[in-house]
């Protein structure tokens, strides 16, 4: 068969310079490409002009370099940021540049307000395994993992509105499973759900939307898988976030949101009722 | 003693911080070049580059290791430029994109754009660093983002596509098509280029882009 002798295609003669011939072009087309490029000067020199070109662009963009502060500021900035999540400040109040002494002199005065808030309970009395800075702490680390996912850009680790989906995906992942309820609202939709770690145990993080608020639910192991029969409930309100969750022997939940707390207390409820093996027979 | 519970907590999320400095810290001179660049105004490029680590700090837990961070992280600045002050900017005072997606389907080149000739005094024009930043600067946006992440950041075009969330194809014919007007400019920037396709390049300046 015979080769026409055709010149390089300008997007050929693009991927050559980028070294990219792999992306978009067959075994064929690069055969005939460089037996032309053999043969053939003005395709040698339109792909050395596009290669220089590309080397000079190169050089040239490199024009700005960041002042010599920039680097230290940013360092501690991320440093802060780390530790102001911890002190569940909303994004929008974070500081831009360093205030280390009233960041930590406010989580202070935030944690005098926020530690009765957390004790707030429904049920039985408190008991010495569940004190009340653990409360606390956990109601900040949900709160801050709700608003690290709403910050993300990125999607759940699984997307989906079906129930059937979700929750075997997270098989194998985690050491105990748990009931997705079936009968919500029409308003109250799935997202999808993450697997994540709370105080350094795993836990399934599910993603809803009540209306438009987005809610989080984190569920986890118990940390008491025996002893007590009754659950416990308790709910906090904190930064403009509701927090409000339960606890049954093998599961604890925590759900946190924008939303009116009436509504999501409503919703852990309805979550609550699937747990029991009576109420959802297993399918 | 209260305060135990928060400084054990504060502790913990440490090493994860000092990870993600590891991996962002040193692409810091090229996130701001980049942000310059596009903001084409340092103190923005410094808020811009500052937002982008914060923001890729706090989803940092969603990048999934081992996968390209340069790529994620360009990605997060490319977002943050666009909802900027100078991004909208931008956007509203020339429709690029509407400008842009006319030619786009166009997978054959006008042949002329690809100057076979190779006239002396277009090598001589890429010697000249201070033409080319001219040329570079009169890119419109989606083109000098594109050049910017394949020839200065040395990105893939499989990256590139992610970062700006387009097809390969895409990305290749706004590689194409950036090139081509940085050769223009080059020579319409030369007065005494009087070949035929100079001419041509001439009638067809290279589209104006004002922040």
């Amino acid at each position: 068969m015979s080769q026409p002798p055709s010149h390089l295609s300008p997007a050929l003669l693009t991927a050559l310079a980028d070294g990219e011939l792999l992306s978009g072009f067959s075994a064929d087309q690069l055969d005939a490409a460089s037996q032309h490029l053999a043969a053939c000067p003005a395709c040698t020199s339109s792909a050395l002009a596009e290669a220089l070109l590309k080397s000079a662009t190169a050089k040239a963009g490199q024009r700005y370099s960041p002042p010599p502060d920039l680097r230290e500021r940013l360092a501690h900035l991320l440093a802060q940021e780390s530790a102001t999540t911890t002190l569940h400040t909303l994004p929008n109040q974070r500081p831009t540049r360093g205030f280390s002494l009233p960041v930590w002199a406010m989580a202070a005065a935030l944690l005098l307000v926020a530690l009765p808030a957390g004790l707030i309970e429904r049920g039985t009395q408190r008991t010495a395994q569940r004190p009340a800075a653990r409360t606390a702490a956990l109601a900040t680390e949900v709160i801050d993992q709700h608003i690290a996912t709403l910050a993300a850009n990125s999607p759940p680790q699984v997307v989906s509105t079906d129930r059937h989906t979700v929750k075997p995906w997270f098989q194998g992942k985690l050491p105990f499973s748990f009931n997705l309820p079936s009968d919500l609202p029409a308003d109250i939709t799935l997202d999808g759900a993450n697997l994540t770690y709370l105080d350094n145990r795993p836990a399934a993080q599910l993603l809803y939307s009540i209306g438009k608020h987005r809610v989080s639910v984190f569920l986890r192991q118990g940390a008491t898988p025996s002893g007590r029969s009754a659950s416990t409930h308790f709910s906090a309100e904190r930064s403009g976030f509701h927090v409000a969750g339960f606890t049954t022997p093998d599961l604890e939940a925590v759900a946190v949101s924008d939303v009116e707390p009436a509504r999501l207390t409503d919703f852990t409820t309805r979550l609550e009722l699937v747990q029991t093996p009576a109420a959802n027979p297993p399918q | 003693m209260t305060l135990l519970p928060w400084k054990r907590a504060a502790r913990e999320t440490a090493p994860q911080a000092s990870v993600f400095e590891e991996f962002a810290l040193p692409l810091l001179p090229a996130l701001y070049n980049v942000a310059v660049w596009l903001s084409r105004n340092p103190s923005d490029a410094e808020d811009l580059v500052q937002e982008t680590c914060l923001k890729a700090l706090r989803g940092f837990s969603s990048f999934e290791l081992g996968t390209n961070f340069k790529a994620w992280i360009f990605r997060i600045l490319r977002n943050t430029y666009l909802t900027s002050r100078s991004g909208l900017a931008a956007r509203r005072t020339v429709a690029l994109e509407a400008e842009l997606a006319e030619g786009e389907g166009l997978t054959v080149y006008p042949e002329a754009a690809i100057d076979r000739q190779t006239p002396e005094v277009n090598l001589l024009r890429l010697s000249d660093r201070a033409a080319l930043q001219a040329a570079m600067e009169a890119l419109a946006p989606p083109l000098l983002e594109v050049i910017l992440l394949c020839d200065v950041e040395e990105l893939k075009y499989k990256e590139i596509a992610s970062v700006l969330d387009i097809p390969i194809g895409t990305v290749m014919s706004r590689i194409a098509r950036a090139r081509a007007a940085l050769r223009a400019s080059l020579q319409a920037a030369t007065p005494q280029a009087t070949t035929p396709l100079a001419a041509m390049l001439k009638a067809q300046p290279p589209r104006e882009f004002r922040a």
